[in-house]
């Protein structure tokens, strides 16, 4: 499931942290795990904790042939705002477009939900 | 933007479609992708009034589902193609393989190419529940988000929150796509349906209704490339490659593109529209890759029919050029890319029964507008004066 360049971002995510990489080259932070920088073109990076905050960019609600009602929301990034990152809908509504939210890293993989929640 | 187009080589207009040919569209062949490879392309040679001992090129796409050139030669008794091209992709590379087919051609490392793509996306390989290839695929299937029908619904919303676009808008370009359909003896569906019907047809994935995506089929498309030259000397009458660009770059989930409303079309179009010396309004009739209804919207919109954003309002007027007349994938079939190019040859052939436009002589073919691998690819094709 994970790669090479991925790898430490999961093992991240199992302790229940979320992560983006921060360039050591300019400082541009980015998500998903890359060994360069797009920017600078450096191959040297730090891992930075980050508040996993971002706002509801879109989502779907399924149903057959996939399992029916479930939500997935495409999450913009507070840290990383080029960012969209797919993930889970934890509470029993449907999500609003732009609301804000906020990932729980403790049920796997990551589910998101509202801030205030 | 440079114009890129300035220091490229130019092939524009020094190569030609010379042929077209089918397989039936079904949802079980019965025969395996070699064989339906095999039907199409000695379906395109005859129509050329070629044979299997004329072809030096053998190009296709495929995402491990289908015959690779180094099987469909040898079956045909092409041993030793002078050129060939197994392009790994889906179908935002299908217009890149006839384009490449066309560089090679005007290059002179080949005369005569097949371009084919042979498919059992129903009964072997269902394409509507196909994982993604993308090495992104990590960040999505933990989630349940496996098959294309989910991202572009992803997509379409997010143009529906930031544009007000609705889903009688992508029920629009179902209902008039369908009316083509029922003029098309190639069609898969060719019962008319209303906007009612649309609204009425179940969810597959919010906002999509299963009259919003297109149809798992089985069948194979092939299309004889040549120089200009000699498909003047042929039996049909030649369309032109007057341009031919592939690109792309980043996808919405790789971190690259920051809005997921605008689509690699937008980044390419420049480019293609600057090889053929031509506008959109020069388009007579455009086949926008129709894998769902929202991605010929989001397409009218990079490709410059209308300004971003303003797709919905301009499905409901009904303007633009005439769009996917044969059915496209939503109601003749899918093969993944390349029978909307076929389309676009009998139109300009002025050859499409019914469903012809009248004195077309410039189309758009586009493939898929690069949001689940980032990459697209597409041609403008010329009626030969």
């Amino acid at each position: 499931m994970t790669d090479r360049d991925s790898a430490p971002w999961w093992e991240r995510v199992e302790r229940g942290e979320f992560a983006v990489q921060e360039c050591a080259g300019c400082g541009l932070a980015r998500w998903p795990a890359r060994a360069f920088c797009a920017s600078c073109h450096a191959e040297r990076w730090t891992w930075r904790a980050v508040e996993p905050l971002g706002r509801i960019e879109s989502w779907i609600v399924n149903h057959r042939p996939f399992p029916e009602g479930s939500v997935v929301v495409l999450v913009r990034l507070d840290a990383v705002p080029g960012a969209l990152v797919p993930g889970g809908w934890s509470p029993d509504r449907e999500p609003v477009g732009g609301e804000a939210v906020r990932a729980r890293l403790d049920a796997a993989p990551i589910l998101w939900g509202p801030v205030s929640g | 933007m440079p114009c890129v187009a300035k220091r490229l080589f130019n092939f524009a207009d020094r190569t030609a479609v010379a042929g077209v040919g089918y397989t039936p569209f079904t949802k079980d062949s019965g025969v395996s992708t070699l064989t339906l490879a095999c039907r199409a392309i000695l379906a395109a040679l005859d129509d050329a009034g070629l044979t299997p001992a004329d072809v030096d090129g053998l190009a296709t796409h495929r995402v491990g589902d289908s015959a690779a050139p180094s099987l469909v030669g040898p079956a045909l008794g092409i041993d030793d193609p002078a050129w060939y091209l197994d392009q790994f992709g889906g179908g935002s590379v299908s217009h890149a393989v006839v384009g490449q087919a066309a560089l090679a051609v005007a290059s002179g490392l080949a005369e005569t190419v097949v371009c084919y793509r042979a498919i059992n996306a129903r009964s072997e390989f269902r394409m509507g529940r196909a994982g993604s290839a993308s090495p992104e695929a990590q960040y999505q299937t933990p989630y349940g988000l496996v098959a294309p029908a989910q991202h572009f619904a992803l997509y379409a919303r997010a143009h529906m929150l930031k544009y007000g676009t609705t889903e009688q808008h992508f029920g629009q370009i179902a209902v008039r796509q369908r009316a083509y359909a029922v003029k098309n003896p190639r069609a898969l569906m060719r019962t008319p349906i209303t906007l009612d019907d649309h609204v009425g047809s179940r969810w597959i994935t919010e906002p999509f209704r299963l009259l919003d995506c297109c149809l798992e089929t089985d069948g194979a498309c092939a299309l004889v490339i040549t120089t200009a030259e000699r498909a003047r000397s042929l039996r049909r009458t030649p369309v032109l490659v007057s341009a031919a660009a592939w690109g792309g770059g980043t996808s919405a989930l790789s971190g690259g593109r920051a809005d997921p409303t605008v689509t690699a079309a937008a980044t390419l179009a420049p480019r293609l529209y600057g090889q053929a010396g031509a506008g959109p309004g020069d388009i007579d009739v455009a086949m926008l890759y129709d894998c769902f209804t929202y991605s010929v919207l989001v397409q009218l919109e990079d490709y410059g029919f209308c300004a971003k954003g303003e797709g919905g309002p301009f499905v409901a007027s009904g303007e633009g050029p005439p769009v996917n007349t044969h059915g496209g994938f939503l109601s003749e079939g899918y093969v993944h890319g390349l029978n909307h190019v076929a389309e676009a040859v009998s139109q300009l052939r002025w050859d499409a029964g019914d469903r012809q436009v009248p004195g077309a002589e410039t189309a758009l073919s586009t493939a898929q507008p690069g949001y689940v691998l980032p990459a697209t690819s597409a041609l403008i094709l010329r009626r030969d004066r």
